[in-house]
């Protein structure tokens, strides 16, 4: 909410004399100029004294609005970014590689539900270790039930070289091992902190390197959003929610801005007529761009996972896969 | 004399009906919207709960405001303009919107595609299409994402002079469309009212936003006369839809009189402002149903229901989406 005198400093018509004509009208911030018809205002600098410049100050302000929203593409454009930078991470699981042919799309937000132990942690961390091993790029693990494992990374990533130099073997599962980097997030304002720091560190870096962030990984968003859920009277159900859908949309931001694949887990709660649902509600089914279905059978290993959203593919599309041990 | 001019007109009604049809051409669009003749200066909300292939009419409509009316012989039956999309869900898929396009201008008309499509899958490679029309298509459209509501606001302020450019290298805009309408309604529920300097500030709420939005767009359809199309998602509960699903067979029951007013039962909650409203010209409900439909082996596709509901027309259609778009199910 920057004050109009702030701005008086780069943009010198938008004098003392400007700030106190908004002011006669309660606009004190470019927030609230949003809020009004400028045509109106326009009209009412027209009776005043200075008006030529009270209207070159509010064109000012025009541009300055018209710098304040993302930039304007055409088809082509889009296609040509997204040809560029959206490619397909795999997720080491054939399974669910062909299903999505090709794997997590760089730029969107895909979800994993399912009950637990149904296999969401386990694709989580075979994902992490693909990218990290075969992309060269990093992976960020925002692990919120202490689920993440280093052993299981390692096994995933040595499991396809061949059992012979143990120091080369080592020396590479070290530089993969570097490339995630695994933090653990109890509650939702601490994710806040972690995904802004991200976003300042990715906004300021330069251009490449091969420690680019390729992936992020929240496991899981459901249980950093429930301990918020039963917050105090009306005011704390509201916050919620909106809580839940500004991280939607900082992670969706993410993903498009700086070229990264999200990847995110959610649990099953009971619905209606025993058949469970996903968990967080109505308003965070629009968040995600692909939701999974996963599921397990009893001992075995392998798993169910079928499409409940996506924005090219039938919904109930299914696969099996497996995780080899 | 002065009284004269009084009795000659000022034009023939020939003349007249040339100047008024011209600009206020109806659209007629793709099935599920084909049923109400919709004009520039409308403003049709699309709602349904998530997922029910509402973006999916969405960029169909984009697709036929894009495409020309006629090319190189073959009648696409467009509406020759530019389409601009505001995406506030910032979940558009680029890929799924060209290939969409290659479909259309591969076969030429729609209906053609749907009978090549039951006898083989398409495949992405082998789809025969003019590349300069695509590439004048895919230009015309214009495309904006909005993470939050001032974001939307700014573009909405700044897209007047944006669609006079286009204007003054003889481009017009047809559509606006807005991905969806209900987007940051929970974020700026939750917007707390600190106490601000100046009793009379406005706050940022849902409420003042909306008005703005109305105001804003309501502006931009007299300057510029284009159809207006938004999606919302229903934000509430199950149960109400359940109900509803009950009372299917039966649409006359989904509407309840008191004294003398026909009140409608809306089968979903409303959470918008009521300036959005009064807003809205025309509204028509997506809905999932149960049934899918057994396209070939492997494919499954789930059908959806649409219902007009302002008008109010008391009949369901049923359409399902397949890879070359929405189609309507006998």
């Amino acid at each position: 909410m920057a004050p109009l005198k702030s701005l008086e400093q780069e943009y010198p018509i938008l004098d003392s004399n400007f700030q106190s004509f908004c002011a006669s009208h309660d606009i004190f911030s470019v927030e609230d100029l949003l809020l009004h018809d400028l045509y109106v205002l326009a009209a009412f600098a027209e009776q005043e004294s200075s008006s030529e410049r009270l209207k070159q100050g509010i064109a000012q302000v025009l541009s300055i609005i018209d710098g304040q929203h993302q930039p304007w593409l055409n088809g082509i454009e889009l296609l040509e970014d997204a040809q560029r930078n959206k490619h397909v991470l795999s997720t080491g699981c054939e399974g669910i590689d062909l299903l999505l042919h090709g794997g997590l799309r760089v730029g969107q937000l895909t979800e994993l539900v399912g009950p637990s132990s149904s296999g969401k942690t386990q694709v989580c961390l075979l994902a992490a270790s693909n990218v990290a091993k075969k992309h060269i790029g990093s992976v960020v693990y925002l692990d919120t039930g202490n689920s993440f494992s280093p052993q299981r990374v390692t096994q995933f990533i040595c499991q396809h070289s061949d059992p012979a130099i143990d120091q080369a073997k080592h020396r590479t599962l070290q530089k993969v091992m570097n490339n995630i980097s695994c933090k653990s997030v109890f509650d939702i304002f601490t994710m806040f902190d972690v995904l802004h720091q991200l976003e300042f560190n990715l906004r300021s870096q330069m251009q490449g390197g091969d420690c680019k962030v390729q992936l992020l990984i929240v496991d899981s968003v459901s249980s950093m959003v429930t301990p918020i859920l039963g917050g105090s009277g009306s005011q704390g159900i509201h916050s919620w929610h909106a809580l839940m859908i500004s991280a939607g949309y900082l992670l969706k931001k993410l993903a498009h801005e700086h070229n990264i694949a999200v990847l995110v887990t959610n649990h099953t709660v009971g619905g209606d007529g025993g058949i469970s649902k996903p968990a967080l509600g109505e308003s965070w089914k629009s968040i995600p761009h692909v939701r999974l279905l996963l599921s397990c059978d009893h001992g075995g290993s392998i798993c169910n996972v079928s499409i409940l959203k996506h924005p090219s593919m039938a919904v109930g599309k299914a696969a099996r896969f497996m995780i080899h041990n | 004399m002065e009284a004269k001019g009084w009795i000659s007109g000022d034009e023939s009604a020939k003349e007249m009906l040339g100047r008024v049809l011209s600009r206020a051409r109806p659209f007629l669009l793709l099935p599920p919207l084909h049923r109400v003749p919709l004009r520039p200066r409308n403003v049709l909300e699309i709602v349904g709960p998530s997922p029910s292939a509402k973006t999916h009419l969405l960029i169909q409509a984009a697709l036929t405001c894009v495409l020309p009316v006629d090319w190189n012989g073959v009648h696409y039956g467009g509406f020759d303009g530019f389409a601009i999309f505001i995406d506030l869900d910032c979940r558009f898929d680029i890929f799924r919107f060209s290939h969409l396009l290659k479909l259309r201008l591969a076969s030429g008309s729609v209906s053609e595609i749907d009978r090549e499509q039951n006898n083989n899958t398409i495949k992405r490679s082998s789809i025969a299409y003019d590349e300069e029309l695509y590439t004048l298509c895919m230009r015309r459209f214009s495309y904006v994402r909005c993470y939050d509501s001032f974001e939307f606001l700014a573009t909405l302020k700044t897209l007047h002079y944006r669609i006079q450019k286009e204007k003054a290298y003889g481009n017009c805009v047809h559509m606006l469309l807005i991905d969806s309408i209900g987007a940051f309604h929970w974020i700026d529920r939750a917007s707390t009212c600190l106490p601000l300097r100046g009793s009379n500030r406005k706050s940022h709420s849902v409420q003042t936003v909306l008005e703005t939005v109305v105001q804003e767009i309501r502006k931009l359809l007299l300057l510029h006369p284009m159809l207006a199309i938004a999606t919302k998602a229903t934000l509430f509960g199950n149960r109400a839809m359940n109900e509803a699903k009950w009372n299917l067979r039966k649409p006359d029951t989904s509407y309840s009189q008191i004294g003398g007013i026909t009140a409608l039962q809306l089968p979903y909650r409303e959470y918008m402002p009521s300036a959005w409203q009064t807003f809205v010209t025309h509204r028509i409900l997506l809905r999932p149903s149960d049934d899918h439909l057994a396209v070939s082996d492997d494919q499954n596709h789930s059908v959806y229901f649409s219902e007009w509901l302002l008008p109010s027309l008391s009949f369901l259609d049923k359409f399902i989406v397949k890879e070359a778009g929405v189609f309507l199910v006998a």
